[in-house]
């Protein structure tokens, strides 16, 4: 079975193939020519060298056009050959990250909501941005096996000519860098252990500086400033450790690339005593670019460690696992709740209230309706079906949920509406909800009216004005029920009352049911019924609704 | 749009900046440069073990086995030149990192809330731009400062055969022009790619932190799509840097070929004797070949620039931000002594506007809180009662008025967080276990004085239901909010201090337990001056005074 990143991988590499062969043929043709060109000038020097020491008329006899205009020749197709290579295979490789890192989302997303949840910022951010960006070698460096190849292949048609002893030699040494590389390869196992501890690290550190920054005021006010940047250090310091690591076998990398052509032109030379001299300086030359042209090759295991670490953190975050028990995808409109714990039907249109203690399950409640918890609590039932056979889609599909915590985008006042509208909105009914949340006067006060940036998680607002436009935005989606987490808490009387009696007037008008979750009694004034959960007793009481008045 | 003397200053800012990171490497720096310049001083004696072991090939093995020698040692010098290069470089550029990373978190603590980048953004910049400068300054560096290693090779080219050394050198000064040229295109395209980096990153980390809201209303596919948009974004900038990059290092790989070529040809033609009569120099097959040997490493050195001018841009543009970012965090204050009993607080028409708005978040608060008294601020949400609180902290700049604190300004005491236990709307889990999570008001205090302050701010139930070594992750999940108040309250309890600021403490706790936490809150502020944000008007009710705030 093969996992769903390597199959993402394989997907854009088909996607890109046009792309990536034509990148595989120009490296090829770079390290040819390479190979050609340092050979065919040392074959042309020493052979133009024998024929004037033999005279004017051999010198004129000569043939030096060919080898001339091909040497630059040569000189050209390398030139444009690498650029064309670079261009062209990181142009495919781009391409397949911006397609990868929508698809990571997505991946994201889908995720049981638990998994999803359990994503620290620090790991997500991570992922996103480096993982995919490590994953790029896997497209730029595929072309690198030709180039080794066909420098090999060039190598070996200069070198035959000059002798069995050179060619074999040369290949000799290219299989001694092969068994090096083989050697390294199997200690990295090593490398790719390092390669994990340095992700590791990375992620430890961003996901401390990011707990950290957040409780930035708290820090403050208890003077943990030096503590915070000392930790943050502590990982700081244990990240370039791994890295330090990691990049050891850098070193060692360059020591063979700077030996293996050396040692190889060294060898050829001693290995042609018995052939012309022409052929000799072909041999020693064509030999160090032969083990040149492997140098790529050599580079491209630097990254091996990481590569393979990035990509363990992808596959783990891409694996969605198949959804469980039969889904039921289809249920009558609008939908009436039925709870066993407090036992309670709760009609369509109808407004209920939720008290009880904090930590009595209140809030577990509401979660469970809009599928961010499977589990904690009596059955629920929704359209006369138990939700635990429901697919997410469809349960969501049936509440607006404005929970106590008001999580803000960072982001216009529009972009932090717009979120219950994917599909867009006309302003006056973003007006509208605005105005049933009792905001609109402050956000008509703003300087940019809608297109005002609230700052991160709504910073540039007070935590009163953030609960209003959590509530504002849970109105502007249209669903039969509407789920209120503490919809006033922290508001003054005077906002509260407001609140309450424009979120009745809409209720009323559009017809929707509400499940409102509220320790503060202005809000459970509007309500039908009022269930209380308490610990272990559960009972409800009945309110006169015309006692609180139209 | 910078005019041209901005941006000279701003390149020379930036420059003294980058040296001030570098210095932290140390030796290392040239230590590195130093070993790439042997490399180059090898390679000499590579090419000379090359073309005269060529020469004296006719003569037998023994004649040609020194030179042969020659060319393997310094083969072996050149491969240990550039592995130790590679290490003593990645040495100082730790340490540089270090430095570097320790004064931006610094910086960024220290950012008031509301302005500036997102959270998101200063990760980025903390740990993935300090990063950048990994390659700036292991390899760029070393590489910048062995450029004069092409001296020494010109220099033995040209003790051959000064023709071909003219020629080596004639092909340099093409090559330098297009360098300069596609550099400053570079320069532009870097700053671009690195903003469209940024964006993503800082995107992305806001969704997820959002992403039970994002499941909810259903917004997946919008979202993914935001987010492709921006993916694509970064592709397209990312390739027009790179572009321009190829482009320089195609200008190279051109030139460098050249000269080989050129070289070859000239000396083959020079061989042959077929050159005008003008040219007086006849070149040996010896020195032939060891020019054509050197002409590559001529180049060699501007290759590995070219290699590392990627990292150098990079560097360069990050380098604006972090720059950015460092100057943007206050200066730290004198820390003021510690108040050594409660203090009368005076706030005198204090107005708070925050940089960029219209609205000021307070308007001209007048507040006497003698010492020990218990002070309720009620208002509308936006009249500024959590500003107020925050002037006390440090975390909002204060524009009219005067705050003072036994009679001396805020202002000319500085920082007096010492003498402040405080507890906000939203208080900040760490993952821990909820012992360290109150410990951290008191570091060094002992477990029973925990568990006496979580008992005294309500948590009985809780810890009997979980104890206290219960841990905890970032978002807190698992508990409710009212326990999440009461942690930040065991807090407050815990530290010792004279003045106690409370933002909204039962804002989301429910009526029953209400009357058990005032209680609590009213015995801590026994003996502190206390100011105390609220909409409860059963909390204000154990207050001395209660000021009502007006929205601006």
């Amino acid at each position: 079975m093969t996992s769903p990143l390597r199959t993402l991988i394989a997907a854009e590499r088909q996607r890109q193939r046009g792309g990536l062969a034509l990148a595989a043929l120009c490296a090829a043709a770079v390290t040819t020519s390479s190979v050609l060109l340092l050979g065919l000038s040392g074959w042309f020097i020493t052979g133009a060298a024998l024929a004037g020491l033999a005279g004017p008329v051999a010198a004129s006899a000569f043939n030096f056009m060919l080898p001339a205009v091909g040497i630059r020749l040569l000189a050209i197709v390398r030139t444009g050959g690498r650029y064309a290579e670079r261009v062209v295979g990181h142009d495919a490789a781009l391409r397949a990250l911006a397609r990868l890192r929508p698809a990571l989302f997505r991946a994201i997303l889908a995720a049981p909501p638990a998994t999803a949840l359990a994503m620290t910022v620090g790991d997500a951010s991570m992922r996103m941005v480096q993982d995919v960006d490590a994953v790029e070698a896997r497209f730029v460096r595929r072309s690198t096996p030709w180039a080794a190849a066909a420098a090999v292949a060039a190598g070996m048609a200069l070198l035959v000519p000059a002798g069995t002893a050179a060619a074999g030699a040369t290949l000799g040494l290219v299989g001694l860098v092969g068994l090096t590389i083989l050697a390294a390869w199997s200690l990295s196992a090593l490398g790719r252990e390092q390669g994990r501890a340095v992700q590791q690290a990375n992620a430890k550190l961003k996901q401390e500086y990011a707990t950290l920054a957040a409780a930035a005021a708290e820090l403050r006010a208890y003077g943990l400033g030096d503590w915070a940047a000392g930790r943050i250090a502590e990982h700081g310091a244990g990240l370039l450790d791994a890295q330090a690591r990691a990049t050891a076998w850098g070193g060692w990398s360059a020591l063979l690339q700077g030996l293996a052509p050396g040692a190889a032109a060294i060898a050829a030379l001693a290995l042609s005593v018995q052939t012309t001299l022409p052929l000799a300086a072909l041999a020693a030359l064509g030999a160090a670019m032969t083990l040149e042209g492997l140098a790529g090759f050599i580079r491209g295991f630097e990254v091996r460690g990481s590569l393979a670490e990035s990509e363990a953190r992808l596959e783990a975050a891409l694996a969605v696992p198949p959804p469980a028990a039969p889904a039921v995808s289809v249920m009558r409109h609008p939908p009436r709740i039925i709870l066993a714990d407090p036992a309670a039907v709760l009609s369509p249109g109808m407004i209920v209230g939720l008290t009880g203690p904090s930590g009595s399950g209140k809030t577990t409640l509401l979660e469970r309706l809009v599928g961010l918890r499977s589990h904690g609590g009596g059955r629920i039932e929704l359209g006369g079906l138990d939700i635990a056979g429901f697919t997410l889609a469809l349960l969501r599909q049936c509440f607006a949920y404005a929970p106590q915590d008001a999580a803000l985008l960072a982001g216009t006042v529009r972009d932090n509406l717009l979120l219950a509208c994917p599909r867009g909105e006309e302003d006056a009914m973003l007006w509208q909800a605005l105005q049933d949340a009792a905001l609109d006067d402050r956000v008509r006060a703003l300087p940019d009216g809608l297109d005002s940036w609230v700052g991160e998680n709504g910073a540039r607002l007070s935590g009163g004005e953030r609960r209003r436009l959590g509530l504002a935005r849970a109105y502007l989606r249209p669903a039969p029920w509407l789920l209120l987490d503490e919809p006033t808490a922290g508001l003054d009387a005077a906002t509260e009352a407001l609140v309450v009696s424009r979120l009745r007037a809409r209720l009323s008008r559009l017809g929707q049911g509400a499940l409102i979750v509220s320790h503060r009694a202005p809000p459970l004034t509007i309500c039908d019924r009022v269930l209380s959960l308490g610990a272990g007793q559960s009972h409800d009481a009945m309110r006169n609704r015309g006692a609180c008045g139209t | 749009m910078m005019t041209d003397e901005q941006s000279k200053s701003a390149k020379a800012a930036r420059r003294v900046w980058l040296g001030g990171v570098v210095a932290a490497g140390g030796w290392r720096n040239r230590a590195a440069a130093g070993l790439l310049v042997l490399d180059s001083v090898a390679a000499i004696g590579f090419a000379a073990g090359l073309a005269f072991g060529l020469t004296s090939l006719p003569q037998g093995l023994r004649a040609t086995l020194p030179w042969l020698v020659l060319g393997l040692a310094s083969a072996w010098l050149r491969g240990a030149c550039a592995g130790l290069a590679a290490r003593v470089g990645a040495g100082a550029a730790r340490r540089a990192k270090a430095r570097l990373r320790d004064r931006i978190v610094r910086a960024t603590l220290a950012l008031p809330l509301g302005t500036g980048p997102t959270t998101g953004a200063l990760m980025t910049a903390a740990v993935d731009n300090v990063e950048t400068l990994d390659g700036y300054v292991a390899r760029f560096l070393p590489a910048r400062g062995a450029m004069i290693g092409s001296a020494p090779i010109l220099l033995a080219a040209a003790l051959a055969s000064p023709i071909a050394a003219g020629i080596l050198a004639g092909t340099m000064v093409p090559f330098i022009l297009v360098m300069i040229l596609a550099g400053g295109a570079a320069a532009d395209e870097a700053a671009r790619q690195f903003t469209a980096l940024t964006r993503l990153g800082a995107l992305f980390a806001d969704r997820i932190r959002m992403l039970p809201l994002v499941l909810v209303f259903q917004a997946e596919a919008a979202e993914t799509a935001r987010l492709a948009v921006a993916a694509d974004d970064l592709r397209r900038r990312t390739m027009a840097v790179l572009r321009i990059a190829f482009l320089s290092s195609a200008g190279l790989e051109f030139f460098a070929a050249l000269s080989v070529a050129l070289v070859a040809v000239y000396a083959g033609f020079n061989l042959l004797g077929l050159l005008p009569g003008f040219v007086t120099e006849h070149l040996d097959l010896g020195r032939a070949f060891f020019v054509l040997a050197l002409a590559p490493e001529f180049y060699a050195p501007l290759r590995r620039l070219a290699a590392t001018y990627h990292d150098r841009q990079a560097a360069e543009t990050v380098a604006d931000g972090l720059r950015t970012i460092e100057a943007a965090a206050p200066v730290p204050g004198t820390i003021a002594p510690l108040l050594p009993g409660p203090p009368r607080i005076r706030f005198e028409q204090v107005t708070v506007r925050y940089a960029g708005e219209d609205r000021p978040a307070l308007a001209g608060l007048d507040l006497d809180v003698a010492p020990g008294q218990i002070v309720a601020l009620l208002g509308p949400s936006g009249a500024g009662k959590t500003t107020a609180l925050n002037l006390l902290l440090g975390l909002a700049p204060l524009s009219q008025g005067e705050v003072t604190i036994d009679g001396a300004r805020l202002s000319d005491l500085g920082v007096i967080t010492g003498s402040i236990a405080w507890m906000g709307q939203v208080p900040t889990i760490m993952p821990g276990s909820i012992a360290d999570n109150i410990g951290l008001a008191r570091p060094g205090a002992t477990m029973e004085e925990i568990a006496a302050v979580a008992d005294k701010a309500g948590l009985g139930p809780l810890l009997s239901a979980r104890g206290l070594d219960t841990l905890l992750d970032e978002r807190g999940s698992g508990l409710s909010g009212g326990e999440r108040q009461r942690i930040a309250l065991a807090r407050a309890l815990l530290k010792p201090a004279p003045v106690l600021l409370l933002d909204e403490p039962t804002a989301h706790v429910d009526e029953a337990a209400e009357d058990a936490l005032i209680a609590a809150i009213a015995d801590a502020a026994r003996g502190r001056t206390t100011l105390i944000a609220t909409h409860s008007a059963r909390l204000a009710s154990i207050a001395d005074t209660i000021i009502r705030l007006e929205a601006a």
